[in-house]
């Protein structure tokens, strides 16, 4: 009961918070939010799940009750962890928590309307890695659009209503896509499957597929099925080409909406990769698409990188370098090798508390200066000598500096697609995704170069002072969970590694 | 009774408490971080001794200390289960080096003491807690037992340069020059990593040394004539050694990617000391010497190696020669002197090489010091016709900038000559039986003449005539903390060839060549790891000129002539009170050379002139093709054009009703295939 208990908890303190006054509502916020970061904490050190939970693993936490029984299938409240989606649920939690202490300084408006949010798409989130029913999985999946949409509807920039509309139409509609090309697939299955449980699905999959249905042979079923999944998914990660709701939207939100963006709902997108297409369709059927798949994800890393390059708005410069990065866990996937697709899993992770530190660090530096452009700017380093600091920390983290989590992740998908069987060329297809680690260095130094150093000058009117120590606080957290991450990956990377191998057809 | 490996990992764990300690107590502590550097790298050094000593009586260490990443390898076959690891790798080569790097850290530090603080600096915490960092991450790097481990810290120092360079971050010229030295380093390091993953995915081991070493399997691949990745073993091994050799030019400031380095200068005088002689540029040529069984394997990258070595000492070399600012006129030579390390590495002369690294470290560590105390006394004034005069006035600083050039000229008995003999020698008989080692050693030669020209052309403009500013006729004094590292270094620089007399016995039979029996494992040594070993697997051949003595001799002579002659050009051309600018003679050699023979101009052109024009128009393509697109669709087919227009009422509760709205209808969709309502 322990996962109800954490998503309920978190229910009741957005209600809580949601109604609370105005004036208590952050504080209020953090302190509830701590409740599900130490119960995901306590999880993890009490994690006794092994394997997949989707390929007859031990599953931690299990709970499973029949819902709903609709004709021949069951709906099940099912829920559980493994050691995929346990990093991503206290990644979650954590920088939850932490996001709501960044919002102190910038939010002044609608505070306990805006918290309650935060904690609503909280739950949510938690749900989505934890259920392991495809109907309860779609439901949390869905309603995490709604607070989101509205935390950058009303609390973001000056086009905001463009971005936010643009970011739930277009995921909503690639939702909708993954959906039926879902149930085309289950109702394909036949009688194979009674219920929506990912397990059974899977396992009907991998034990034979869908027999015809609707005068489409099973095979090209499977395959269609693949493609408009994984175009579903793609939108939300983003790949290139379905990436442009995403500048947009980092750049209307408020600051704390998009690290809980960048550092979690895109990581729905490649979770959901992971647990459909790479782990339901058997290799035959992946292998098929390793190629374009391989393709699309080296274009993510270099288009995504030339893109940043081009920027001048800093929050456009990393939200256009997630594309890149997510675009490295593509290729860890497709790789389909023990350190490709834990790497990615692993990429995941250290990408959330990355880009969620660098997104809290330039939120810190607008709220100093009121302005995120590059060009209005220069030698911030003598007026924020802290808030700098960590900018510069994060950025090296972000360029994979090792002994940071982003090396870590970096590395382990590099050797696994280079290796792998599954993908044709892959040596060339990772020398070409690599030289994303050049980019990346060239434009976070060119845009450190112009903003934080050389003579201090501001062009908008505000006195620069020192961050309070509310808004370095969370960062520096962050920093102390990507080091420590990256000096020990065994931390997560031992769990990720047990419920990866069942995936690759590893026995133990 | 505890022995000196036990305590091993405290030789890179003392520096890096050093940066805590600074970082965080720095600027409440008397010198501001600097004791506890001091004292830190004072430690490192004396358990490096004792490291050292310990090798010396017989035993060396190779072990796993921490488990970094551990593969599965029960449910994978192959290299997949490979674990990356974290170990020690203590033997004659890394001891070596530990001592060299921890010496050379502490004299820095005790020169920041009158360098940085005597001068008022700001910033002093963060400068100390940079330089333990920095001192950490080379010596992790230097007895780091595998290459995935190596190339980690080899990123850190990169990182370090990168924080120290741009030190004067207010200035606009620091942070651009830090950032193209971790560019530019960044593109080699690149390759390097490439070269990792390519090896690791092979042969599924990153080990240096032992039975498990890649550098093994290699061998064994060759022997067997496997096929790897669709090429044969050899040249595999090659392509993989290629690549990782292009973290080592980037780092080593190697042609083509040396423009960093004298843009580098813009960091503190000791932080240049540091990088030039005992970590950042030395980590290269380091990783070559470390890996050389692997390179041994392949003929055609250690050709590739000698070629650029030799190359580049000439192309730095000539360059050195128009410059006016001191600090430049080093920065060139230092490029030069690693052209001449990969030189004798390429040729097969591990010794050598090794052996130049080292009298590098101590003359080179000598002559920025020496040139930092030139500014001190200067005033912060660095061109070099602004001074003159400063022989008398600053007599210490003369005699040990002195014996540093002579060093660095390569004039006997001082250092660099011994060193650089030997790799010419070694360039010299191999080039006499193969012309394409021929070329490389000539142009190695070659840069000999240029090199004592601009050593001295220095050297005189810097200390003899008259003062040509009033700074230069009212120094500035300089302190104990200035003055003990420097003579300590001079000494160094003046005996430290005796470590490897090789000439001399060759000439008259005597054992005098320790550092060949240092390196080749007469006293402790790792299986496979010696240069007995190395020069098996090359199987260079020898070429002679009459006999071996005479050959000898022909090569010194050579080489030591060459030096003087362009010693003596200097003095004939810049002696006397009123030197004149004869560089200017040149005409356009001299625009070609006073612009680094364009090298800046093009990387600065693929950077601003190509790369970020595409970066501006895939921006374009993706905001107006892409993004088009997507709007395009949204409003023509989803909603109608007026119905986007009447969507965006601005309202938000319409919005959430909408949402709403459109999520009961996906369960709606849900529901009919679902079959709920049949």
């Amino acid at each position: 009961m322990i996962i109800e208990t954490l998503i309920a908890v978190t229910l009741v303190g957005a209600l809580v918070t949601f109604l609370a006054p105005n004036r208590i509502a952050g504080k209020l916020a953090f302190a509830i939010s701590l409740i599900p970061a130490a119960v995901s904490l306590w999880m993890f050190t009490a994690f006794d799940g092994s394997g997949n939970a989707l390929l007859e693993g031990t599953l931690a936490f299990e709970s499973r009750f029949e819902w709903i029984t609709l004709g021949e299938y069951t709906i099940s409240w099912f829920v559980g962890l493994d050691g995929i989606s346990l990093p991503l649920v206290v990644l979650t939690t954590v920088l939850t928590s932490l996001a709501i202490v960044s919002s102190w300084t910038p939010i002044d408006d609608r505070e306990a309307q805006f918290y309650g949010l935060v904690l609503f798409i909280e739950a949510n989130l938690i749900g989505v890695f934890v259920a392991l029913d495809f109907f309860l999985w779609f439901i949390f999946w869905e309603a995490v659009l709604i607070p989101m949409y509205l935390l950058i509807g009303v609390w973001g920039g000056p086009r905001r209503k463009y971005a936010a509309i643009k970011f739930f139409v277009y995921t909503n509609v690639a939702s909708l896509v993954m959906f039926g090309a879902f149930i085309a697939l289950v109702v394909g299955l036949g009688d194979a499957v009674t219920s929506f449980a990912l397990p059974e699905i899977t396992e009907a999959m991998l034990d034979g597929g869908p027999g015809e249905f609707a005068g489409i042979a099973g095979t090209t079923l499977t395959s269609v099925v693949f493609v408009a999944m994984f175009v579903g998914f793609a939108v939300k990660v983003p790949v290139v080409p379905f990436h442009t709701w995403l500048p947009d939207a980092h750049v209307e939100a408020p600051t704390p909406a998009s690290v809980l963006l960048a550092g979690v709902l895109l990581k729905m997108g490649t979770y959901a990769l992971l647990r459909f297409n790479f782990t339901m369709f058997p290799s035959d059927v992946v292998s098929t698409f390793a190629i374009p798949i391989a393709a699309i994800a080296v274009i993510s890393v270099i288009y995504g990188a030339m893109l940043a390059l081009a920027q001048t708005d800093l929050k456009r410069i990393v939200a256009y370098s997630s594309v890149s990065s997510m675009g490295y866990v593509i290729l860890g996937l497709i790789a389909y090798t023990q350190y490709g697709v834990g790497g990615a899993t692993f990429q995941m992770v250290s990408h959330g508390l990355i880009s969620g530190l660098m997104f809290m660090a330039v939120g810190v530096i607008y709220n100093a200066t009121h302005t995120r452009m590059v060009t209005d700017m220069s030698g911030m380093a003598d007026k924020m000598p802290v808030a700098v600091g960590i900018l510069i920390a994060g950025a090296f983290g972000y360029m994979g500096l090792p002994l940071m989590s982003g090396f870590a992740a970096e590395y382990f998908i590099f050797f696994g697609a280079f290796g792998s069987e599954m993908l044709e060329y892959a040596p060339i297809f990772t020398a070409l995704a690599m030289f994303g680690i050049v980019i990346v260095a060239g434009y976070l130094l060119f845009a450190m170069q112009r903003t934080l150093f050389g003579p201090y000058r501001l062009e908008t009117d505000y006195e620069v002072t020192r961050a309070p120590f509310h808004d370095v606080a969370p960062m520096f957290v962050l920093l102390g969970l990507i080091i420590a991450l990256g000096v020990a990956p065994e931390l997560i990377f031992d769990m990720i590694r047990d419920a990866v191998d069942p995936i690759l057809g590893g026995e133990l | 009774m505890a022995t000196a490996f036990e305590f091993a990992p405290a030789i890179a764990l003392f520096p890096l408490a050093a940066f805590v300690i600074a970082l965080a107590f720095g600027k409440y502590m008397p010198k501001k971080g600097a004791l506890a550097g001091i004292a830190a790298t004072a430690a490192s050094l004396v358990f490096s001794l004792w490291a050292f000593v310990t090798v010396a009586g017989g035993e060396t260490y190779h072990e796993t200390l921490y488990e970094w990443a551990v593969g599965d390898p029960t449910s994978e076959a192959g290299v997949q289960g490979i674990e990356f690891t974290f170990g020690i790798l203590l033997d004659p080569l890394s001891t070596l080096m530990l001592v060299i790097v921890s010496l050379i850290a502490l004299l820095v530090h005790v020169f920041s003491l009158g360098y940085m603080n005597a001068e008022g600096e700001t910033g002093l915490p963060r400068y100390y807690a940079e330089l333990g960092l920095f001192t950490f991450s080379m010596l992790a790097f230097v007895f780091a037992d595998n290459l995935l481990m190596a190339f980690m810290f080899f990123e850190l120092v990169g990182l370090c340069s990168y924080l120290l360079i741009g030190f004067w971050f207010r200035t606009e010229s620091a942070p651009s020059a830090a950032k193209k030295a971790f560019l530019v380093t960044r593109f080699g390091d690149y390759f390097f990593l490439l070269g990792v993953v390519a090896i690791a995915a092979t042969f599924g081991t990153l080990q240096f040394a032992g039975p498990e070493s890649f550098v093994d399997a290699a061998a064994d691949a060759i022997d067997g004539e496997e096929t790897l990745f669709g090429f044969g073993a050899e040249t595999w091994v090659t392509i993989t050694g290629l690549l990782v050799l292009g973290g080592v030019i980037g780092k080593s400031a190697q042609f083509p990617l040396h423009t960093w380095l004298p843009d580098a200068m813009e960091g503190p005088t000791t932080v240049s000391a540091l990088i030039h002689a005992a970590t950042m540029v030395a980590a290269g040529v380091y990783l070559v010497a470390r890996m050389f069984g692997y390179y041994a394997l392949s003929p055609t990258a250690l050709a590739i190696i000698a070629f650029v070595g030799g190359f580049t000492a000439l192309f730095a070399a000539t360059m050195g020669v128009v410059k006016d600012d001191i600090k430049q006129v080093l920065a060139y030579s230092t490029i030069s002197q690693y052209g001449y390390m990969m030189l004798g590495l390429g040729v097969g002369g591990y010794v050598a090489g090794v052996f130049h690294l080292m009298n590098h470290a101590f003359f080179k560590a000598l002559l920025f010091l020496g040139a930092g105390a030139v500014i001190i006394l200067m005033h912060h004034e660095q061109d070099m016709w602004k001074m003159g005069g400063l022989k008398d006035k600053a007599p210490v600083t003369y005699y040990t900038f002195l014996a540093g050039a002579l060093a660095l000229a390569g004039i006997i008995p001082f250092s660099g000559f011994w060193s650089k003999d030997e790799i010419l020698y070694d360039a010299f008989v191999l080039g006499l039986e193969d012309p394409v080692f021929g070329v490389a050693y000539a142009m190695a030669l070659l840069a000999v003449f240029f090199t004592g020209l601009y050593t001295f052309r220095m050297v005189i403009l810097t200390f003899h005539g008259e003062p040509r500013s009033e700074a230069a006729a009212d120094p500035h004094p300089v302190g104990p903390s200035v003055t003990f590292p420097l003579a300590t270094l001079g000494v160094l620089a003046l005996v430290a060839g005796v470590a490897n007399l090789a000439p001399i016995a060759k000439l008259t039979g005597m054992d005098i060549t320790y550092l060949e029996f240092w390196l080749d494992g007469e006293y402790g040594v790792v299986d496979g790891l010696t240069y007995t070993a190395y020069t098996e697997t090359i199987g260079y051949p020898a070429g002679e000129i009459v006999s071996e003595q005479a050959t000898l001799l022909i090569a010194a002579g050579l080489g030591l002539g060459l030096a003087v002659a362009g010693a003596l050009t200097a003095y004939v051309l810049y002696s006397g009170p009123e030197p004149v600018r004869h560089t200017e003679k040149l005409g356009s050699v001299y625009g070609v050379l006073r612009n680094n023979y364009y090298q800046d101009e093009y990387q600065v052109w693929l950077a601003r002139n190509l790369t970020l024009p595409v970066a501006r128009g895939a921006d374009r393509f993706d905001q107006g093709v892409i993004d088009g697109v997507v709007n395009g669709v949204s409003s023509v087919s989803l909603f109608g054009g007026g119905g986007v227009k009447r969507l965006q009422t601005g309202v938000v509760t319409n919005y959430a009703a909408l949402i709403m709205l459109g999520f009961l209808a996906l369960l709606l969709v849900f529901g009919l295939h679902g079959g709920w309502f049949l």
